[in-house]
């Protein structure tokens, strides 16, 4: 199977082509045709899953070298894919709810005019993230990287026309280049220290053998590099602004690209160069503390969002937190068992909220929804689930990928990090129930009269259902450490878990208390109609501010960046004007005066011009006559 | 011996200098014309007085040159004076401004 690796990522590059080229022909086919091809792929990727399966654990490793990339003296790069236990999970997820989503997305944008061409970027997007997680070298990890980036900036501002969209769009592109020019130059020195790109290669030897010859400050430098990229892909502090400004795009692109699977990239990217990131200490406390914080803070800003796919988008922000919070204690398994729990829930979450926008014409503000549940049963059943995962209710599958995760700080010793992720948790489960009580709940806030969505929307929902439903017992459940930990750990190696302070049975306690708890206050606040809640931002401004703008720090780098920006064009654009344009204006100006002072001694007499030829004449004689 | 040349030069002086004040103070374009014709035999007369003092041919020739120049030049000049006549009802040249910058 290993030399049918490029097929996976060749089959939505083909419908991308297709459809870019013949998208407004096929009509609504195009949408059957990515779904079917995305499905394809997924397929091919369960068949490699199994061949994989069927070797020893040690050797599961397939390479696929398509062809030489390029080659300039000693360094060369070849395009070549990888499967291994990481990248396969990852390609699973890629194309499994990407194709889910692709099928929910036919019905979505039913009436969209420009189908094709969304499902062409869809596609696209497919492909460059195939690549991105099958990349046997960093520099074609890089292009599926930034190929990504690229869909995610075309599909963000598909309705290029709403000028809210164009510029969230321009953010989400712009942002994420600041991390990319920093893993670029990563990658740079991976090559200058190596002396080559290839996993194999960069990873293999040094996880092999622990005396390594360059200084862990070169580890630490190309750790926090690619950790820059990572943090721009997964928008995690201090690059995260472009990520709730990115629900500009269809609710099907933020499922698929700022949910489920772009922006776990970054911690994709991290976990493959986890070799690199032991090597340097340093730069592993970095991972904790950026994705501890980035929890925290998401989870304080999405309380604060009245917007329903802003809200999910911050808690996507958080959950992102809380994987590299995970990859921080070198919690690999944990952090991809969050990984995919979280891009089936959350993938699940969107596209309910896809439903509600899809009855409500495209009504995003929680305040005037409410009561929903009347008129959209099924999917208040959807959002339930999803919530609840999230808010790590078990058996969901977010219950075990979380408490995993909460639970592994405790027992390797990190007491002040449970105690925040703790909190962090506890959070999660309250900024997940808000938008369900908001939407679902309560007393109704609109006139209009919501419709369920079609049976077409309903199917993915229905999978993705049973896949929070289910998917966390079959992968993470501990009986044996768990069945995706035991298929990861050829690559990622076994965590260290030590004694906590507490029983597993308490931590597990503690956890479910505290998500319970959550639940049920949120259920009073915003459902129980006893809390006045919409009086909350008339009562504490200052708090509801903060929270509802998160931190204010859009507003931050207005100032630190936007505005010494828009003042240092305001002083070239006057230096241009007056500098440059003024000394060619200048010129022009004295010609000009001077061509109206000239024609003065044209006075059209023709006698005055015989004088002036006498007088030359006679001066030009006297002239000679002087010189002798 | 035959006349000094330097009669002829002051002949070609006179009528050169009585030519130039026509074209100068003169308004009617033909009297004009007539004027710069003047001028121009008044070189004539200077090349071929100088040709003599010389005893070569070179003046003589180029005398003819501006003799077949200056014919040209009146079958022009004359057309576009009786052209302009024409159109205007006037020869008198500070009529003719059209040109003024």
């Amino acid at each position: 199977m290993g030399d049918l690796l490029w097929l996976v990522p060749a089959l939505p590059l083909a419908g991308a082509t297709v459809m870019l080229f013949g998208g407004g022909r096929l009509g609504r086919a195009a949408g059957w045709i990515a779904t079917a091809l995305v499905a394809a792929a997924f397929a091919l990727a369960v068949a490699i899953l199994l061949d994989l399966l069927s070797m020893p654990a040690e050797a599961r490793v397939l390479v696929d070298d398509v062809y030489e990339w390029m080659a300039a003296g000693a360094f060369s790069v070849d395009v070549a894919f990888r499967a291994d236990p990481l990248s396969i999970t990852m390609t699973l997820v890629v194309t499994g709810v990407g194709a889910l989503i692709h099928l929910y997305a036919i019905g979505y944008m039913e009436h969209d005019p420009r189908v094709g061409r969304f499902f062409a970027y869809m596609n696209l997007f497919v492909f460059f993230m195939l690549v991105l997680v099958l990349a046997d070298n960093y520099l074609l990890l890089y292009l599926g990287w930034e190929g990504v980036g690229l869909c995610s900036y075309l599909l963000i501002g598909f309705w290029f026309d709403r000028p809210s969209a164009a510029s969230a769009a321009k953010k989400a592109f712009v942002t994420t280049r600041i991390g990319d020019a920093a893993m670029l130059l990563g990658i740079a020195l991976i090559f200058i220290t190596f002396g080559s790109l290839d996993f194999g290669e960069v990873l293999a030897p040094l996880g092999a053998a622990d005396g390594a010859t360059p200084s862990s400050g070169t580890f630490t430098v190309i750790s926090l590099l690619l950790l820059a990229g990572a943090v721009g892909k997964s928008a995690q502090l201090p690059l995260h602004v472009w990520l709730p400004d990115a629900m500009e795009g269809p609710t099907p692109v933020s499922a698929l690209i700022h949910a489920a699977t772009m922006v776990t990239a970054g911690v994709y990217l991290v976990i493959r160069s986890h070799v690199l990131f032991e090597l340097s200490g340093t730069a592993l406390t970095v991972v904790l503390v950026v994705g501890l914080l980035g929890a925290i803070y998401a989870a304080l800003a999405s309380i604060g969002q009245f917007d329903i796919k802003r809200a999910l988008a911050y808690s996507t922000m958080s959950q992102i937190g809380f994987m590299f919070f995970a990859v921080g204690m070198r919690f690999y398994e944990g952090a991809m068992l969050l990984l995919v729990c979280h891009a089936f829930y959350k993938a699940l979450l969107f596209l309910t909220a896809g439903n509600v926008l899809h009855g409500l014409d495209d009504e995003t503000d929680m305040r005037r929804m409410g009561g929903l549940r009347a008129d959209m049963p099924i999917s208040a059943v959807w959002f339930g689930i999803g919530a609840l995962s999230l808010a790590g209710i078990p058996p969901l599958a977010g219950f075990f990928a979380k408490d995993e995760i909460v639970g592994f700080a405790a027992t390797s010793g990190r007491e002040i990090a449970w105690l925040l992720a703790t909190v962090g948790a506890f959070m999660s489960a309250l900024y997940i129930s808000r938008p369900l009580f908001l939407a679902f709940f309560g007393r109704r806030r609109t006139e209009r009269t919501a419709h369920e969505a079609p049976w077409l929307m309903q199917a993915p929902l229905a999978l993705l259902a049973l896949l929070t439903v289910g998917g966390g017992i079959v992968l993470g459940l501990q009986a044996e450490g768990g069945r995706l930990a035991t298929f990861l750990e050829p690559v990622v190696g076994a965590a260290e878990h030590g004694e906590a302070f507490l029983s597993d049975a308490g931590l597990i306690a503690i956890s479910v208390v505290l998500a319970v708890a959550a639940v049920a206050i949120a259920y009073w606040i915003w459902a129980s109609g006893r809390v006045d809640w919409q009086a909350f931002p008339s009562r504490q401004p200052e708090l509801a501010g903060w929270l509802s703008n998160a931190f204010y720090v859009n507003t931050l780098y207005a100032w630190l960046v936007q505005h010494p920006g828009k003042g240092f064009a305001h002083v070239l654009t006057s230096v241009d004007d007056r500098v440059i344009d003024g000394a060619v204006n200048e010129v022009a100006e004295d010609v000009g005066k001077a061509s109206r002072i000239a024609p003065r001694i044209q006075r059209g007499f023709v006698r005055t011009y015989a004088l002036g030829f006498l007088l030359g004449a006679v001066a030009l004689l006297l002239f000679l006559g002087w010189r002798g | 011996m035959s006349t000094p040349v330097s009669y002829f030069l002051v002949v070609s002086a006179m009528l050169f200098a009585i030519g130039t004040v026509g074209v100068l103070v003169r308004r009617n374009a033909l009297v004009i014309f007539m004027s710069v014709e003047l001028q121009l035999n008044a070189v004539n007369l200077a090349l071929v007085a100088f040709s003599r003092l010389h005893g070569n041919l070179n003046g003589q020739v180029l005398a003819f040159f501006s003799m077949v120049v200056a014919a040209a030049e009146v079958v022009v000049g004359l057309a576009i004076i009786v052209t302009v006549y024409r159109r205007r009802q006037s020869a008198s040249v500070d009529d003719l401004t059209v040109l003024r910058g």
